[in-house]
C-alpha cells in the first residue's frame, strides 16, 4: 500500500506540467513590425489605404457642410447655434478628427520608413508615392481646420509644438511634387486606387486654395483636357456605377469600414433606414437648385416630410464609396482661378448638369456664380465652410465671429502637449 | 416511553366507546382498579393500555355487573377515579382526567439559582428554558434567575453563545447552581484562507467573513451583492437596476488604476477570471456572478490585507474574495427546499418628474423669445425663431416612464441535498430562478446545478469532485450608456409627444415629431438575448504520505460559453429596414493545475504548519463575431438566410500564469502566532525580463488575554499586525508588452496590416505594499465584540492606460505611471443580549478610507474624461469642473469679456480662477471626489419564539455623483427636450429669483457645461433589507411528515434616504475608480418584497 501512495505521489509530481516554457504566447492577429519584409509590402499598402480612410472618422468627410451651413440638426432650431456647438474645444468630433488624422499620418509614416530599406522596384516607388499623397492629403484637412499645426515627416512620442501654416501649406506642395514621380500611372477605371492624376488634382485644389491661381488653372485643365475623364451623370457617380468622371475615391468597403455616411442623412423611416442625424438645411432644400437641375434628385430628396441627403444611399445596410476629388471639381477650379476667362469651363458645366449658360457681369458676380455652383456640385462632400473661409465670406455668409474661421484645437490635446498653442479665442 | 405515544395516537384516533354491547359479569368489592381492568379485559377480548403507576393512583373499586356492555363495566370501574378512559376499535386506553377536573390544582414551582462560568464568575444573558415549552427566562447581571414552571417536575435548558448548552433535570421548587462550560468546538470559528483553512483565532491578518443563512440572505443573483454592507472595508456599489447587471466591489479603496478594481475572485480554489458577461455592447456590463446560485454559497471571505492576500500574489492588490460553496457533512441528511415569489418596481420615481406640456412650453418660449430678444432677430429673420406649440392640443400628456415600466415578478425554486458517512460526503443542489426586469421585456432566467462529492478510498487517499453547472438566459434592454438607452429616451421625451401614430405605426425618434428614439419602437421590436454555459469546478485527489503530511493534487476548470444575439428587426431603427442580427459567441477556458504539499505538527508547545504550492493556470478566449442583413421576414432570425454578412470574424487570446507558493504559521502556547506567505508568479502578459514577480509577506498576533499579567477578567484580546507585498497585472492586454502589427486593415479587398500597438518592453508588474495592525476584542464571553484595523496601503508602477497626444500616432499607452496611497481605519462591533424570550443580536460596520495619488509620470496633473483630473497629492476619482458660484442677477454685474459673449443676467457664473474672461480647461478645479469619507452597515436580527426579524441598513457618507443625466433634462429651453418640473419651477427669471436654475436661453450651451451645477453630494441610509420570519412550531411540522418549516416576507431597498435628486446615488454608468460616481439616468436599484418559505424534510 505504501509503495502505491508514493507511485502515485511521484506520478502526480511528474505530470506538473514544464510551466516556464508554456508562459510565451504571442497575438493570433498581428505580428511584431520588426517583422516585415518586402513581401509585406503590398499588405504595408493596402493597410496604409484603410487607415487613411477610417481613421479620421465619418463626420470629417462632410463637416465643412455641417459647419458651413448646409446641414442642420433634423429637429430644427438656430443655424448659428448649430454651427457654434460644433466648434468647441471639448466637442468630440473636434477631437476625433484630430486624433484620425494624425493616426492615420503615423501609419502612413510608418509605411515610409518600413519601406526605406527595401530594395528599389517599381511597387516600392509606387507605395512612396501613394504615401506623399497621402500625407498631402491628411495635411491638407488638418490645415484648412487648424491653420499651423506641429509637421511630422517621423513619428515621434515628443510634444510636438505647432508649425505655421506657411510651413504646413509648402509642405503639402512638397508632398505632392514628391508623390507625383512616384505614383502609379492611370489605370482605367481603377479610380479607388491613389495616381498621377490624384495627385495633380489635388495640387489644383492645393493651388487655389493658396492663390496661385494660375497654377490651379493650369493643373485643373490638365487633367480636364487629358482626355482620360469626362463629366458624368449623378446617377452613376453617386449610385457606385463605373463612370468617367471620378479621379480618386476611397471605395470603403462596408467589411472594411465604419464609415456609413447615409445613416447620418436618411431616417428610419426611409427605406434604407438612417439615423437622421444631419438633415439639409431649409435654404438647400428650397433654394439652392434650379428645377431643371440634373443633380437635384440625386442631391436631395423628401422621405415622407422629411428632408434628406441623397448622394449616399445604401442606409444602415451598407457603405458608399467617399469621393475625394472628381471632374467637376477641376472644371471649378478652373473657372475660379481663371476668373472671368473661365467662363466656358462653368457653362459646360452647367450644360452637363441641365443648366442653361450664365453670362455674368462682373468678376464679382462671376465669383459668386461659380461658388454657388461648387455648393450645387459638391454638396455633402466636405467643401463648403473652407470655400467660405478661403473666400473671404465666411463671416458675412454664415454670420460667425472670425475666430471660428478656425477650428479649435482639440481640449485633450492641449492638456496633453503644453507645446501646443490654442486658436485664438477659444 | 413508547407508551406514551401510544397514548398520543389514542387521543388523536379518539371515537366514542357507545355501541360495544359484550356481555359482562363481575362482582369485587374493595379490589384495586387493576385488577378489576384485567378482568374486564379478560371477559371483553378488549385490549388496554395503562401505565401501572398511574393505576395505582387510583382508588380501589366495588363491582356489581350482571350481562353488562364493556361500557357500564368500565363507567363503574371509573366512576369518581382521578381516571377517563377511550374505546378505540379493540383497545381501551386509560388516561388521566383533565386537569381542570383535578380535585386539586398543581400550584406553580419556582426554580431559583445562579448561573457561573468555569472561573465560578456569574453569566448574565444565558436563556434558560423549561425543556419542551415556550417558558424561558434570562440570568440577571450576576448570573442569577428565578423561574416559575406550571409543573414540579421536568428539565431546564441553559443556553449561551460560546457556551455548551447544560440541561438540569429538577423535581419540585429547587435552588441550582449551574456551571457553563465553553465550548471549544463553537468558538473556533473557521475562516477560510488562501490554499486551506484557518481557525479565526490564529488569524493574523485582516479577513471578513460572511455566512449566509436564511436570516441575511437577500434574493441577490450573485454572491457579490451578498456582501454589500456586510463588511468593513468592503464598498459594493451597483450598476444599476437590471438584472444580472454589473456590480463593483472595491475592497479598502482604489487599489489599481486600471480595468475596474476588481478583486480576484476565487471560486472553489478556481480563480476566476474578470470578464463582461455580454459581448455585444447595449449600454451596460453583465455581472459573470450572477451565474452562480448564491443559496449554494457555504462562505464568503473577503482577504483584505497583504497578508491574507499575498499568496495569491499578482492578482491580490485589490484584495481576494473566496466564495466556497456548500458541501456534505458526516452524519446528517437533509432534504431542503426553498422558495420565494415576489415583485419589484422602480422606487423613487417622483424624483424625476417631468413638467407637463404647458409649463414645458413657457419655458421653452421663454427661452426662444430670451434668444430673439438677446440678438435682436424680428420675425422675418432668417435667425429668428418661432415659438413652439403644442402639437396635440387639449390631449392628454404621455408618461413615457410609465410606458416602458412595469411591476416585474420573480419566482426562485432551490432545491438541496446533504449527507455524509465517514467515508463519503455529498452535496446536491438544484435552482431555478426567473425574475423579470422593471423595463418591459427584460428577464433573467437562471438554471444552476450542483455535485460537491467526496469518498475516502483509503485511510490515505480521498477523491473527489467539485462541480457546479449553470445556464443564464438574459433578455437584455439597452443600457444606460447605449444610444438607445431607455431611461434617457423615455424621460426626455417632450411631454405631448406620444409613441403612436393614429394609424398605429410608431412615431420615430430623431424627427420633428419625437425628439429622441421612441422607446417603445426600441423595446418591441428588438430581442437582445444572451446565453451562458458554465461549468465551473474541480477534481481533486488528496493523499495522506505521512502522519500530518497531505499532498493534494487537483484539476480545476471554469468553463464559459457565451451566445449573445441581438435582433434588430426590419422595423426597428437599427434594422436597417430588411433586419439584422448580430451573432457573438464566446469560450472562455480557464484552466488551473494546483499541487499542494501540507504538513501540521505539534512540538510540545509550539504547533507549526507549513504548506507548499505550484500552480499553472492558462485561460484562453476565443470569439466569433457575424454581422448580418437582410432577412425575409422577422422570423427568420439566423445568419445563414441573411441576405449580406457585412462583418466577419473570429479572435483568439491567450495568456497564463505559473506560480509557486508557500506559507508556515508558527503557534506558541496558543498565545504568540506567526504567519509567512510567499509567492513568485510569472505572467505571459509581461516581456520575458520582466515575467516574474515576488510577493511576500509576515504576520504576527498576540493573545495578550492569555498572559498570566493580563489584567481584564472576561476580556479576550488579540494584537495582530501584518505586512505584506501584492500585486496586479489586471486590466492590462494579453500581449501588451508586444509591439504589433495587426492583419484586417483590409483595402479593396486585399489584406492589409498596420500598427495597432507600439507595445511597453518596459512593462512591469503593480506591486503594493500594505501594512495592517488590527485587535480582536471580545468582552463579557462574546457579549460585546469589537474588530478594529488600521493599514496603509502603497500602490507602486501603477499600470496604467496612458492618455497621450494624438500626434503620436495613439491615443494612450499602457504604462507603468505613479503610485498611490490608500490608508484608513475599519471598525466592526457586534453584540448579543437576550431579553427574556428576545434575543438581539446586531453588528455594526464603518470604514474610514482614504486615497492619494502619491506620484505620476513627470509629476503633471493628467485630465482625464470631460469631470476628472489625476493629480499628485489627490484623491483618485476626483471631479475636476467648472465651479460654479452662482447666477448672475444683473447684466451690470457681468465680467466685459463674458458679456461680450453672449453671458447675460439668469446666466450661470463660472469660476474663471485665472481672469482671462474665458472660461476653459484652465478653469476645471478639484470640487468633489466620487469616495465616501464613510460607509458601511449595519444589521440586526431579532429572536422571539418562533419570530425571527432582521433588519439590515447600508449607508455612504461623503462620495459626490456628478448626475450628467441632468444635462439632458435641465437644459432649459436650450435644446427641446423634456424638463424636470421641479427646475423648470425654479428658475431664473429675474433678479433675486434664484441663484442656483439659470434662466430659459435657446442657443447658448453656457449654462450646462460641466459644472458643480450637477454635482450632488450622494450620502445616504438605504433600508436594505428586512425580513421576517416564522417557523412553525414542531408539534405541527411534524405532523405534515416535515423536520422544520419557516415562512418569511421580505422586503428589499424598502426606503432610501438621501439628498441626492436622482433616483438613487449608488448606481454608476462607469466602474473605473477614476470615473466612479457617474449617473447618466440609470436604472436604479429596484424596490422588491418576496414571502417565501424554506422546508427542511
Amino acid at each position: 500500500m505504501l509503495r502505491l501512495r508514493y507511485t502515485l505521489f511521484f506520478a502526480s509530481l511528474l505530470a506538473l506540467p514544464a510551466c516556464n516554457d508554456q508562459l510565451d504566447f504571442y497575438p493570433h492577429s498581428s505580428v511584431s513590425p520588426n517583422n516585415t519584409s518586402e513581401k509585406d509590402m503590398d499588405a504595408l499598402l493596402y493597410g496604409m489605404y484603410n487607415s487613411v480612410q477610417n481613421s479620421p472618422g465619418r463626420e470629417s468627410y462632410i463637416f465643412y457642410d455641417l459647419i458651413g451651413g448646409e446641414l442642420m440638426n433634423p429637429s430644427g432650431g438656430n443655424q448659428l447655434a448649430f454651427i457654434n456647438n460644433f466648434l468647441r474645444p471639448e466637442y468630440s468630433l473636434i477631437g476625433n478628427a484630430w486624433d484620425g488624422y494624425y493616426r492615420a499620418l503615423y501609419q502612413v509614416n510608418n509605411v515610409l520608413a518600413s519601406i526605406a530599406p527595401f530594395s528599389d522596384t517599381q511597387k516600392k516607388r509606387e507605395i512612396n508615392g501613394t504615401a506623399h499623397f497621402f500625407r498631402a492629403y491628411l495635411y491638407y484637412n488638418l490645415v484648412t481646420r487648424w491653420g499651423g499645426v506641429p509637421l511630422l515627416e517621423q513619428n515621434t512620442n515628443e510634444k510636438v509644438s505647432r508649425n505655421s501654416e506657411e510651413e504646413v501649406w509648402n509642405f503639402i506642395e512638397r508632398e505632392l511634387e514628391a508623390a507625383l514621380p512616384d505614383a502609379p500611372d492611370y489605370v482605367v477605371n481603377r479610380y479607388y486606387y491613389v495616381n498621377k492624376d490624384a495627385v495633380q488634382a489635388l495640387m489644383a485644389r492645393v493651388k487655389l486654395a493658396r492663390g496661385k491661381t494660375q497654377e490651379a488653372a493650369a493643373l485643373a485643365e490638365g487633367l480636364i483636357t487629358s482626355g482620360r475623364y469626362k463629366l458624368d451623370v449623378f446617377e452613376k457617380i453617386f449610385r457606385k456605377q463605373q463612370n468617367t468622371e471620378v479621379i480618386f475615391a476611397f471605395e470603403n468597403l462596408t467589411e472594411e469600414s465604419s464609415i456609413t455616411l447615409s445613416t447620418l442623412f436618411y431616417t428610419y423611416s426611409h427605406t434604407v433606414k438612417g439615423s437622421y442625424v444631419y438633415k439639409p438645411t431649409d435654404d438647400v432644400m428650397q433654394n439652392l437648385f434650379e428645377a431643371n437641375d440634373k443633380r437635384k434628385p440625386i442631391s436631395i430628396d423628401v422621405v415622407q416630410g422629411l428632408n434628406v441627403i441623397n448622394k449616399y444611399p445604401s442606409g444602415q445596410s451598407g457603405t458608399d464609396p467617399f469621393i475625394v476629388t472628381r471632374l467637376a471639381e477641376m472644371y471649378l477650379i478652373s473657372a475660379e482661378a481663371q476668373g472671368m476667362a473661365g467662363l466656358n469651363r462653368l457653362n459646360e458645366l452647367r450644360q452637363a448638369r441641365g443648366l442653361a449658360a450664365l453670362s455674368p457681369s462682373s468678376e464679382e458676380s462671376y465669383l459668386d456664380a461659380v461658388l454657388l455652383e461648387r455648393r450645387r456640385e459638391l454638396l455633402a462632400e466636405g467643401f463648403r465652410w473652407y470655400d467660405l473661409v478661403r473666400t473671404g465670406k465666411a463671416v458675412s455668409t454664415l454670420g460667425i465671429e472670425p475666430h471660428r474661421q478656425k477650428l479649435p484645437l482639440p481640449e485633450s490635446e492641449i492638456i496633453l502637449n503644453d507645446q501646443l498653442e490654442q486658436n485664438p479665442n477659444y | 416511553m413508547k407508551l406514551t405515544m401510544i397514548f398520543m395516537l389514542a387521543a388523536l384516533l379518539q371515537v366514542s366507546a357507545a355501541g360495544y354491547s359484550q356481555q359482562i359479569n363481575l362482582s369485587y368489592t374493595n379490589v384495586p382498579l387493576e385488577k378489576a381492568l384485567n378482568e374486564v379485559k379478560k371477559q371483553s377480548g378488549y385490549n388496554f393500555l395503562y401505565n401501572v403507576q398511574m393505576l395505582k393512583e387510583a382508588k380501589p373499586v366495588n363491582l356489581r355487573l350482571k350481562n353488562a356492555s364493556l361500557i357500564e363495566a368500565l363507567e363503574q370501574c371509573f366512576e369518581g377515579q382521578p381516571l377517563t378512559y377511550t374505546v378505540n376499535q379493540k383497545t381501551v386506553v386509560v388516561k388521566r382526567k383533565p386537569v381542570a377536573e383535578a380535585t386539586v390544582a398543581v400550584p406553580p414551582t419556582t426554580i431559583k439559582g445562579k448561573v457561573v462560568d468555569a472561573k465560578g464568575e456569574g453569566m448574565p444573558g444565558v436563556t434558560i428554558n423549561l425543556k419542551g415549552t415556550t417558558v424561558a427566562t434570562a440570568s440577571a447581571g450576576d448570573g442569577s434567575f428565578s423561574l416559575q414552571v406550571p409543573e414540579g417536575t421536568g428539565t431546564l435548558v441553559f443556553t449561551f453563545i460560546g457556551f455548551q448548552t447544560k440541561e438540569v433535570a429538577f423535581n419540585g421548587p429547587s435552588d441550582l447552581n449551574i456551571q457553563l462550560q465553553e465550548d471549544n468546538q463553537a468558538l473556533k470559528e473557521v475562516v477560510v484562507v488562501g490554499y486551506g483553512q484557518q481557525e479565526r483565532e490564529d488569524v493574523t491578518s485582516a479577513i471578513s467573513s460572511f455566512k449566509p443563512d436564511e436570516q441575511n440572505s437577500r434574493p441577490v443573483l450573485g454572491p457579490d451583492q451578498l456582501i454589500q454592507g456586510r463588511m468593513p472595508g468592503v464598498n459594493v456599489s451597483s450598476g444599476s437596476g437590471s438584472p444580472g447587471s454589473s456590480t463593483r466591489v472595491s475592497i479598502r479603496g482604489i487599489g489599481s488604476l486600471s480595468a475596474s478594481n476588481e478583486p480576484l475572485y476565487v471560486i472553489d480554489g478556481i480563480p476566476v477570471v474578470p470578464h463582461n458577461a455580454a459581448l455585444f455592447n447595449l449600454g451596460e456590463n453583465m455581472n459573470p456572478l450572477s451565474q452562480l446560485n448564491p443559496n449554494d454559497i457555504e462562505s464568503i471571505e473577503v482577504l483584505k490585507d497583504a497578508a491574507s492576500s499575498a499568496i495569491y500574489g499578482s492578482r491580490a492588490t485589490n484584495g481576494v474574495i473566496i466564495i466556497t460553496t456548500k458541501s456534505g457533512k458526516q452524519g446528517k441528511s437533509n432534504l431542503n427546499f426553498d422558495y420565494y415569489t415576489g415583485i419589484q418596481d422602480v422606487p423613487n420615481r417622483h424624483k424625476m418628474k417631468m413638467a407637463g406640456s404647458d409649463l414645458y412650453l413657457e419655458v421653452i418660449n421663454e427661452g426662444i423669445d430670451n434668444y430673439n430678444q438677446q440678438f435682436g432677430y424680428k420675425l422675418g429673420d432668417a435667425n429668428y425663431m418661432l415659438r413652439k406649440e403644442n402639437p396635440y392640443p387639449g390631449m392628454p400628456d404621455t408618461d413615457w416612464f410609465d410606458l416602458v415600466t412595469r411591476t416585474a415578478r420573480t419566482s426562485s425554486y432551490n432545491l438541496s441535498f446533504s449527507g455524509g458517512t465517514e467515508k463519503t460526503k455529498v452535496f446536491v443542489s438544484g435552482n431555478y430562478l426567473d425574475q423579470e426586469g422593471t423595463i418591459i421585456s427584460s428577464e433573467f432566467k437562471k438554471y444552476t446545478g450542483k455535485v460537491n462529492l467526496s469518498h475516502k478510498l483509503f485511510n490515505w487517499l480521498e477523491v473527489g469532485t467539485n462541480s457546479n453547472l449553470s445556464y443564464t438566459h438574459n433578455s437584455r434592454v439597452p443600457g444606460s450608456n447605449s444610444g438607445a438607452t431607455v431611461m434617457a429616451r423615455s424621460i426626455p421625451q417632450r411631454p405631448f409627444d406620444r409613441p403612436y401614430k393614429p394609424n398605429g405605426e410608431y412615431y420615430v425618434g430623431g424627427t420633428e415629431d419625437l425628439l429622441y428614439h421612441n422607446p417603445l419602437h426600441i423595446l418591441n421590436e428588438e430581442d437582445a438575448d444572451i446565453e451562458n454555459y458554465r461549468y465551473l469546478g474541480t477534481f481533486f485527489a488528496n493523499l495522506n504520505l505521512a502522519k500530518g503530511l497531505d499532498f493534494k493534487t487537483s484539476l480545476g476548470l471554469d468553463q464559459i460559453y457565451t451566445v449573445d444575439k441581438v435582433y434588430y428587426n426590419e422595423d426597428h431603427p437599427y434594422g436597417t429596414g430588411v433586419g439584422r442580427l448580430i451573432d457573438s459567441r464566446r469560450m472562455i477556458s480557464n484552466l488551473l493545475v494546483e499541487n499542494t504539499l501540507s504538513y501540521n505538527k505539534q512540538f510540545g508547545e509550539l504547533s507549526f504548519s507549513a504548506l507548499a504550492g505550484q500552480s499553472y493556470q492558462k485561460t484562453s478566449n476565443s470569439g466569433i463575431n457575424i454581422d448580418g442583413r437582410g432577412f425575409p421576414s422577422t422570423s427568420f432570425d439566423v445568419l445563414s438566410v441573411a441576405a449580406e454578412i457585412t462583418e466577419a470574424g473570429t479572435s483568439l487570446t491567450e495568456s497564463a500564469l505559473a506560480s509557486y507558493f508557500g506559507r508556515t504559521s508558527f503557534s506558541y502556547k496558543d498565545k504568540y502566532l506567526l504567519s509567512l506567505t510567499f509567492r513568485a508568479d510569472g505572467s505571459s502578459k509581461f516581456a520575458p525580463e520582466n515575467r516574474f514577480g515576488y510577493f511576500p509577506s509576515v504576520s504576527a498576533g498576540w493573545h495578550i488575554s492569555r498572559e498570566e499579567f493580563f489584567p481584564v477578567e472576561l476580556m479576550d484580546l488579540k494584537l495582530r499586525a501584518s505586512y505584506g507585498s501584492t500585486g496586479n497585472q489586471d486590466g492590462i492586454s494579453s500581449y501588451a508588452y508586444q509591439a504589433q502589427m495587426s492583419g484586417g486593415r483590409n483595402y479593396g479587398y486585399q489584406s492589409g496590416i498596420g500598427v495597432s500597438t507600439n507595445g511597453n518592453r518596459d512593462l512591469t508588474w503593480e506591486s503594493a505594499d500594505q501594512f495592517d495592525v488590527g485587535v480582536d476584542m471580545g468582552f463579557q464571553r462574546g457579549k460585546y465584540t469589537l474588530t478594529a484595523d488600521y493599514f496603509v496601503k502603497n500602490t507602486n508602477n501603477l499600470l496604467y492606460s496612458r492618455p497621450t497626444q494624438a500626434t503620436s500616432g495613439f491615443t494612450s499607452i499602457t504604462s507603468n505611471i505613479g503610485s498611490m496611497r490608500n490608508w484608513g481605519w475599519e471598525f466592526m462591533v457586534g453584540t448579543n443580549q437576550a431579553f427574556g424570550e428576545l434575543t438581539w443580536s446586531s453588528d455594526f460596520n464603518i470604514s474610514f478610507i482614504k486615497n492619494k495619488l502619491t506620484s505620476l509620470l513627470g509629476d503633471e496633473a493628467l485630465l482625464i474624461g470631460a469631470n476628472r483630473t489625476l493629480k499628485v497629492g489627490e484623491e483618485v476619482g476626483s471631479f475636476c469642473l467648472y465651479k460654479m458660484l452662482g447666477i448672475y442677477q444683473t447684466n451690470e454685474e457681468i465680467p466685459e469679456a463674458f458679456f461680450k459673449q453672449g453671458i447675460r443676467a439668469g446666466d450661470v457664473k463660472y469660476d474663471d480662477i485665472n481672469n482671462d474672461g474665458l472660461i476653459n480647461a484652465d478653469d476645471r478645479q478639484i470640487v468633489g471626489t466620487s469616495n465616501p469619507n464613510f460607509f458601511g452597515g449595519w444589521n440586526n436580527t431579532f429572536q422571539y419564539k418562533n419570530f425571527d426579524l432582521s433588519v439590515f441598513l447600508n449607508y455612504s457618507q461623503g462620495a459626490d455623483v456628478y448626475f450628467s443625466g441632468r444635462i439632458t433634462v435641465e437644459r432649459l429651453a436650450n435644446n427641446f427636450f423634456g424638463i424636470r418640473e421641479e427646475v423648470a419651477k425654479e428658475r431664473w427669471t429675474g433678479p433675486g429669483t434664484s441663484n442656483t436654475t439659470p434662466r430659459a436661453i435657446y442657443g447658448t450651451g453656457w449654462n450646462t457645461q460641466n459644472s458643480t451645477r450637477f454635482l450632488e453630494d450622494g450620502s445616504f441610509l438605504r433600508l436594505r433589507s428586512v425580513i421576517l420570519g416564522y417557523t412553525l412550531p414542531t408539534s405541527f411540522t411534524s405532523k405534515i411528515k416535515l423536520s422544520r418549516v419557516r415562512v418569511y416576507a421580505q422586503a428589499d431597498n424598502l426606503f432610501l434616504w438621501t439628498n441626492y435628486s436622482g433616483m438613487d446615488p449608488e448606481v454608476t454608468s462607469n466602474f473605473d475608480p477614476q470615473f466612479m460616481g457617474e449617473d447618466n439616468l440609470i436604472l436604479p436599484q429596484l424596490r422588491t418584497v418576496n414571502v417565501g418559505v424554506n422546508l427542511r424534510f
